[in-house]
């Protein structure tokens, strides 16, 4: 049976920064987050953060910047100066900008700033997107209850994040999990969570051997493909980030077959 | 680790075999063509090649109705398995997850774990190597213990359509099974829960629609007084004072004298008067 491509010291430490997250979203006052269930821009794919109103505490922010780098030091020591000059380049106006850029998922901005402070260039953008996550999941787990249905196309009804992931609950409903925010919502078995194709000539699945519980959905109409999980065959589920990381040789299987996440899609079209 | 089991809720299942086809899958078993057997049921009993059997019984219950009951058996992974305490080798032992597994490897074919097992389950399976050599090597439900290890249920669990199956922590199962037993009783005044104590608990474990016996399973099975005594005494003075090929003859001699499962009933300790 085929173990994840994935070394167990990767595993750990994303499973630590798991746990870092749950720890600061305690220290969370829950008002900080406030959703605006806006029906219609829902309707139009608009996700539920860009309507939300979020107080960032900027001291707040830069202790989990600090206790993210004791962490990722703990694994690799040579990080550590690195770390350290991320915190003292971060004043507060830098801080918001973070936010404002993490949200964005502006991957130009970082990467620029990486080159003009002389950093790793997955630096700026790991740290800033792993800081925001308990934001974005506590919204998430505000407005769940009014998440049914996706606008296909749109991503993740709630931070915006391509659709890869789906899995399999009760009696075999196809359910959509974010590995970034944590939300999930309900799509067709036999539809692409891309374009909404569901002509079972063109959505295909690609399976592997060895993978009892794992296959990919593909679509020959906007070339995209979602991982579908059978996780009602694990013991213990996984987080959907944990599953995400887990089953990245699938990810690595359908595009070297040209298929394509949804975000790459919607460029080319 | 935590200790699984697996948690068979008879009075769920409605007889698909869709575990059956699941098991042979996952572990690429070869089919068995059967002789027709007088019901339904496609096999007597679980062999080398069929770890997983749907057992079909007619039954007449107390109020003279007639009762379809099903029964999906396998190993039932003892805590204090004859099994284990008899294989000389070493080859039949218990994993992290407390299931009982057999280790090909070090598997010499000698049988002694099919005479002991109280359920009839351990069988050999026989294999012939390039020269054309036959040996033989016992073969039984694994609880798929390597699925167990990528974190994942057993294959018949997973296949189960009516839930009559579920996989998990020992308590949690128990705890279900208590409660199943309690909204069962007005319909299955026999309904019990089949753990049996005699063998130190097991790791399948049942809730039953009727008296065991009616199932075809031992109503108190133990681990034979004979596998005590081999396992704790002879073996470790045998060991320690013999060469390999003297203690393969010591082997056979006691095997032959202290195991004596034909002509016995299974309440028997199997050790009778060779003690």
């Amino acid at each position: 049976m085929k173990k994840s491509v994935v070394s167990k010291e990767y595993q750990k430490l994303q499973k630590d920064i798991i746990e870092l997250q749950e720890q600061w979203k305690t220290s969370l006052n829950p008002d900080c987050v406030r959703p605006n269930l806006d029906k219609s821009a829902m309707e139009a794919g608009v996700p539920v953060n860009a309507l939300a109103a979020i107080d960032f505490d900027i001291s707040l922010f830069l202790q989990w910047i600090e206790d993210i780098g004791e962490l990722l030091s703990k694994y690799q020591p040579e990080i550590e100066t690195s770390m350290q000059s991320v915190k003292n380049l971060l004043d507060e106006e830098t801080a918001k900008r973070w936010i404002d850029e993490a949200f964005a998922f502006n991957y130009i901005y970082f990467k620029s700033f990486a080159e003009e402070n002389d950093l790793d260039g997955w630096i700026p953008q790991f740290v800033a997107e792993t800081v925001l996550r308990p934001y974005l999941q506590m919204t998430a787990a505000k407005v769940q209850d009014e998440i049914h249905h996706g606008v296909h196309g749109a991503g993740c009804p709630v931070c915006g994040e391509p659709v890869r992931l789906a899995q399999l609950e009760g009696e075999g409903k196809k359910v959509l999990h974010c590995p970034r925010c944590s939300a999930h919502w309900n799509d067709r078995r036999v539809a692409c969570s891309h374009c909404g194709n569901n002509d079972h000539e063109t959505v295909k699945i690609l399976t592997i051997e060895g993978e009892s519980a794992a296959q990919i959905q593909i679509c020959d109409e906007c070339k995209g493909y979602t991982k579908v999980i059978d996780t009602r065959q694990y013991i213990v589920k996984p987080t959907p980030a944990m599953l995400d990381l887990n089953t990245i040789h699938l990810d690595f299987v359908a595009q070297e077959h040209g298929y394509k996440s949804a975000g790459e899609t919607k460029q080319t079209n | 680790m935590a200790e699984y089991i697996k948690y068979v809720d008879v009075t769920k299942c409605d007889g698909c075999r869709a575990c059956m086809v699941a098991c042979k899958n996952w572990n690429d078993l070869p089919a068995e063509p059967e002789e027709f057997q007088g019901s339904v049921q496609s096999h007597a009993n679980v062999t080398a090649n069929t770890w997983n059997v749907l057992s079909f019984i007619e039954h007449e219950d107390s109020k003279g109705n007639l009762d379809y009951l099903f029964r999906h058996s396998s190993c039932f992974h003892c805590t204090d398995a004859a099994c284990v305490k008899v294989c000389p080798e070493e080859a039949m032992h218990y994993t992290d997850f407390g299931s009982v597994n057999v280790d090909s490897d070090k598997c010499v074919g000698c049988g002694y774990c099919v005479q002991n097992c109280p359920f009839d389950v351990v069988q050999l399976a026989t294999y012939k190597d390039k020269n054309g050599k036959e040996y033989k090597k016992a073969q039984k439900c694994t609880m798929c213990v390597d699925r167990l290890e990528e974190g994942m249920q057993p294959a018949c669990v997973t296949t189960c359509h009516t839930d009559a199956m579920e996989f998990g922590t020992q308590e949690e199962m128990l705890k279900k099974a208590k409660k199943r037993l309690s909204e069962i009783k007005d319909k299955y005044p026999n309904a019990m829960i089949y753990n049996p104590e005699g063998v130190g608990g097991t790791h399948t474990i049942y809730v039953l629609a009727e008296k065991p016996s009616v199932y075809g399973l031992p109503e108190k099975p133990k681990v034979p007084t004979s596998a005590v005594v081999w396992k704790d005494y002879a073996q470790p003075i045998g060991k320690m004072m013999l060469g390999a090929t003297s203690m393969a003859l010591v082997g056979a001699f006691v095997s032959n004298k202290l195991f004596n499962k034909e002509g016995k009933g299974h309440e028997e300790d199997g050790g009778g008067s060779h003690e």
